[in-house]
């Protein structure tokens, strides 16, 4: 038996150490500048809803940028290299998408993510991933919630779509300015996350008061109980009110069957969100295209409808080639921006492509890249922003988007307390065959 | 919405967690006298003996012995002998003092097959007993070389508060140990009352205010009091359970509750909100936050249901615990220990706000109920017994020799991020100059992407438990893995190259080396 008690632990313990020398391992490897590059490819990584409710909506998006890809591939590549596009199913759910993201990184060992998509999924998987950490390059992440802009939080993340302040603020400014719609009482009815809060935000900077508090109802929480309940109580309102929808499109479509089964569709102004006002998935969702005509919805792309638009056109023939057996819309017009927007920061990051050289780049020239989008990007070494504006449209019965008024009206702001003013920006033409040479 | 979804899901919630918990334990038996060996078939020698702090301690040396001896610290127990208690002792227990060798038998077997001799101290006293685990490691360790002159290799390892002891033990006794082995690492005693507190204290003030929780009284009076907190907690939480599965979407709070007017949101999303607050996993046994039945309700299940009805289930254990252990550490420091006098849960709550807004029903019902806890009545520590709960050894980070740690983010009971904790601790005594690089490793643990199983009809089937989830849930291979790399470095003096880690470790999909990668710390530490 020990019999000593605590006081003999000194000696004991000089007893036991073993003098000798000890041989520093290295230290894991620190993050890869060029993980995922080769002299022959680049590895792309995207985390999104293929599958389950939001894959419905946004489930053509990584397909619509692996056919962009496929089609810069066979016209040679970016610099020499082909570019390969890992895409990872994350059912529109936050732990997910954080595992799917992880994986990315980790597993596939891809150079950059570009597109991924969801507010509550990407905020997630960005600290769970470490993408700061790891500097990995987070490309045109497809959600409007305007935090992702802020570099000190998110330094590798680059946002595209304007943010969902910028669109509240200019909807509240297309009210003001139209004389049919400035007179009547409005009424907001909004996801009650950053989504809504967001917008929520933007209509009280701009000044725009609402007729009553807004009706909130949390992400997949909109029955059909609580949305005829709703219009039920605003059916009262005298005029015809407005009707601001600012959701998801699912959601936009529980309020138009409600109004349908109620006989309200012609009582109110509807005004939908970018993000639910897609007129093929309301359409899809069982929303009558009766409903759907005339309701007005903020865009900042041309309709995927519009086979004027030079975009439209090339991206359209792309996808026919490339993206066999999908049809064309607004999901696969955005994923191909994105992709070519990708390619053109590839190049402008040029053949010693490394991550920081890539996030340099776009910080430098990616206010110059060509886009389908009729609004501004504004990137640059202060700026994650990526579009900054809308115009207003119609929806026709054919679920297409017509410029109010019958020509586009562009307006742009900041996600704060700046003016939304009206914008002459001209896009620049796509490139040649839709193959960027910047 | 299906109930049905839920409800065999949550079939033995509490049951089994809990019983995990707690191991039924064997009185003590007298103290032997000097160290007792024995040599079975199996080749090896089995000593024990009882050390001079009255922790009984074992050894087993096998014949074949390669020279490296492991050092196992075991995990908290139970400190207090416990009537039968439906669901936490069905059967009663009494306070376990036997001597652990390693976390199983399995692994020991394996291990001494390969020529390595195991030793570990029952430990003096149980509970929150980091010192007398130290001082346990020491003298079994002191006991094993006087027996046994041809040790020339410790390993110091251990799972959970014994992960923490072998840490402690490393760093106080720089150069008694070879190589460090700190798996499922528990953070300090207040980190971890926090958490476990934070859990407890939102119970009471949501759900049950017949719940004491903390300050407990001395002597018999205290005892029964805690025995009472833990039948309100289960009552409690199969209240909860029930609920959820008679109304996933908009499920009651429980009769006992008095928080008023919150009470028209959803149970389910005041359970998430505790645990998000307290730094609960959001990923159990049974759900994975990630999946959901096939159909039109998948994603509502997994965005909406499922976060809550893992911290429901990780909440099971984490309850119980809070109780036994804040009994444990009330009485060993003399006072209350948890505290949440000064706590923004607002900004406890942080980005997670916006990841769980579904779940926790929008911005409006989470302002609510924040602003609920934010004008409930708090608890205020002891500081007296805070100061004495701390004068415990802190962890500095002051590696010396090869340390490999073992973690699941997940972890709802010592999460991941106490290893975080460590590195940061390393990482600053590498700047001061009081230690040296190079000398930690750290091994993650992971749940398959997706691991939620449902039967045709949506309903979810409960499993065994998947491996990356729960606590201290490695497998043996995981654990023979790691020990082995921790042997080998003992040996060297160096850890292995991240080449030779990664290849240790390539066929198993739930383990991973990032170095960036870092689990959020404990609440307690943000």
């Amino acid at each position: 038996m020990i019999r000593n008690t605590r006081t003999k632990r000194a000696s004991l313990a000089s007893a036991l150490i073993a003098a000798g020398a000890m041989v520093l391992s290295t230290v894991p490897a620190q993050a890869a500048e060029t993980t995922g590059v080769t002299a022959t490819t680049i590895k792309l990584g995207i985390s999104s809803p293929k599958t389950g409710s939001a894959g419905l909506v946004y489930g053509k998006l990584p397909g619509a940028m692996k056919a962009y890809f496929d089609y810069i591939n066979d016209n040679g590549g970016v610099n020499g290299r082909k570019i390969t596009l890992v895409a990872r199913d994350d059912k529109y759910t936050p732990t997910l998408a954080a595992t799917q993201t992880t994986n990315l990184v980790l597993n596939d060992k891809v150079f950059a993510l570009v597109g991924a998509l969801g507010t509550a999924t990407h905020s997630k998987a960005y600290t769970a991933a470490a993408l700061s950490k790891n500097n990995v390059p987070d490309l045109f992440v497809n959600t409007g919630f305007s935090g992702f802009a802020n570099k000190a939080k998110y330094p590798t993340a680059f946002m595209v779509l304007p943010s969902y302040a910028m669109e509240a603020k200019i909807m509240a400014k297309f009210i003001k300015d139209n004389p049919t719609l400035a007179p009547q009482a409005s009424f907001l009815i909004a996801q009650d996350d950053e989504f809504g809060i967001d917008g929520v935000g933007g209509f009280k900077s701009a000044g725009h008061t609402f007729t009553a508090p807004p009706t909130l109802y949390p992400q997949g929480g909109l029955s059909a109980a609580l949305a005829e309940g709703a219009l039920t109580k605003l059916s009262v309102v005298p005029g015809k009110p407005i009707l601001v929808l600012f959701g998801t499109t699912d959601s936009t479509a529980t309020i138009l069957k409600a109004a349908e089964k109620l006989s309200l569709t012609t009582k109110f102004t509807f005004i939908a969100g970018s993000v639910g006002g897609d007129a093929n998935t309301l359409l899809a969702l069982g929303v009558k295209s009766t409903t759907i005509d005339g309701i007005l919805a903020a865009s900042f792309f041309p309709d995927a409808k519009d086979s004027t638009d030079e975009y439209v056109k090339q991206f359209s023939a792309i996808n026919t080639k490339y993206n066999k057996g999908v049809t064309f819309d607004n999901i696969v017009l955005q994923g191909m921006n994105s992709a070519m927007l990708t390619v053109q920061a590839l190049r402008a990051a040029g053949k010693n492509l490394t991550r920081t050289g890539l996030m340099s780049a776009i910080d430098a020239k990616g206010s110059t890249f060509a886009s389908a989008g009729l609004v501004p990007l504004n990137y640059s070494a202060t700026s994650r922003v990526g579009y900054n504006g809308y115009y207003f449209g119609q929806l026709n019965a054919k679920g297409e988007l017509k410029p109010f008024g019958g020509k586009v009206s562009l307006y742009t702001t900041d996600s704060t307390s700046g003016a939304v003013t009206a914008s002459t920006y001209v896009r620049k033409s796509i490139p040649k065959n839709g193959i960027p040479t910047n | 919405m299906k109930n049905t979804f839920v409800k065999k899901g949550l079939v033995g919630l509490v049951s089994t967690a809990l019983v995990a918990a707690f191991a039924v334990a064997t009185p003590s038996a007298a103290q032997a006298a000097d160290l007792t060996c024995t040599k079975a078939s199996t080749k090896v020698e089995t000593c024990t003996g009882t050390d001079a702090n009255g922790a009984k301690f074992e050894i087993r040396m096998p014949s074949n012995f390669n020279g490296t001896l492991y050092v196992y610290s075991h995990g908290i127990r139970n400190n207090v002998n416990l009537p039968a208690i439906p669901v936490i002792a069905p059967a009663g227990e009494l306070i376990n003092y036997a001597p652990e060798v390693a976390p199983t038998e399995i692994v020991a077997t394996a291990l001494l097959k390969q020529g390595y001799a195991l030793a570990g101290s029952g430990v003096s006293t149980q509970g929150w007993s980091l010192e007398e685990g130290v001082d346990g490691a020491l003298q079994v360790l002191q006991a094993a070389k006087d027996k046994y002159s041809k040790v020339s290799k410790v390993v110091a390892w251990g799972n959970s508060l014994g992960g923490l002891t072998a840490q402690a033990f490393a760093e106080q006794y720089s150069g008694a140990v070879d190589a460090v082995l700190p798996m499922c690492l528990a953070d300090s005693a207040q980190s971890e009352i926090t958490m476990a507190g934070d859990f407890l204290w939102g119970m009471k003030t949501f759900f049950n205010p017949a719940i004491k929780g903390f300050g407990y009284s001395a002597g018999t009076a205290g005892y029964y009091e805690m025995l009472g907190d833990l039948q309100a907690v289960l009552t409690t939480l199969l209240a909860l359970k029930t609920a959820i599965a008679t109304n996933p979407s908009a499920p009651a709070w429980p009769s006992t509750s008095t928080a008023g007017a919150i009470t028209a949101i959803p149970v389910r999303s005041a359970v998430l909100l505790l645990g998000l607050i307290s730094g609960i996993s959001t990923q159990s046994k049974t759900y994975d936050a990630s999946s959901g039945p096939a159909g039109a309700s998948e994603t509502t299940f997994s965005v909406v249901l499922s976060p809550a009805l893992a911290v429901l289930e990780n909440g099971a254990e984490a309850a119980a615990l809070a109780v036994l252990a804040n009994y444990d550490m009330e009485r060993r420091a003399g006072g209350i220990v948890y505290d949440n006098s000064k706590t923004n849960y607002t900004t406890r709550l942080g980005d997670d706000a916006q990841v769980y807004a579904a779940s926790l029903s929008g911005g409006t019902y989470t302002a609510g109920m924040l602003q609920y806890l934010a004008y409930s009545p708090r608890v205020t520590a002891s500081a007296e017994a805070v100061a004495k709960l701390n004068s415990m050894y802190q962890l500095q980070g002051k590696i010396e020799v090869p340390t490999i740690t073992l973690a699941a983010a997940a972890d709802h009971i010592t999460p991941g991020g106490a290893v975080t904790h460590l590195i940061n601790q390393y990482n600053a005594s590498i700047s001061a100059g009081t230690a040296k690089s190079g000398k930690l490793l750290n091994i993650w643990n992971k749940p398959a992407d997706t691991y939620s199983t449902f039967d045709a009809s949506g309903a979810v089937t409960p499993a065994k438990w998947p491996n990356g989830v729960g606590h201290c849930q490695y497998t043996t291979t995981q654990v023979l893995t790691v020990a082995k790399l921790a042997a080998t470095a003992a040996k060297t003096g160096k850890l292995p190259s991240s080449a030779t880690a990664k290849a240790a470790i390539k066929n198993d999909a739930n383990l991973f080396i990032d170095p960036n990668f870092l689990p959020p710390l404990l609440k307690f530490r943000q």
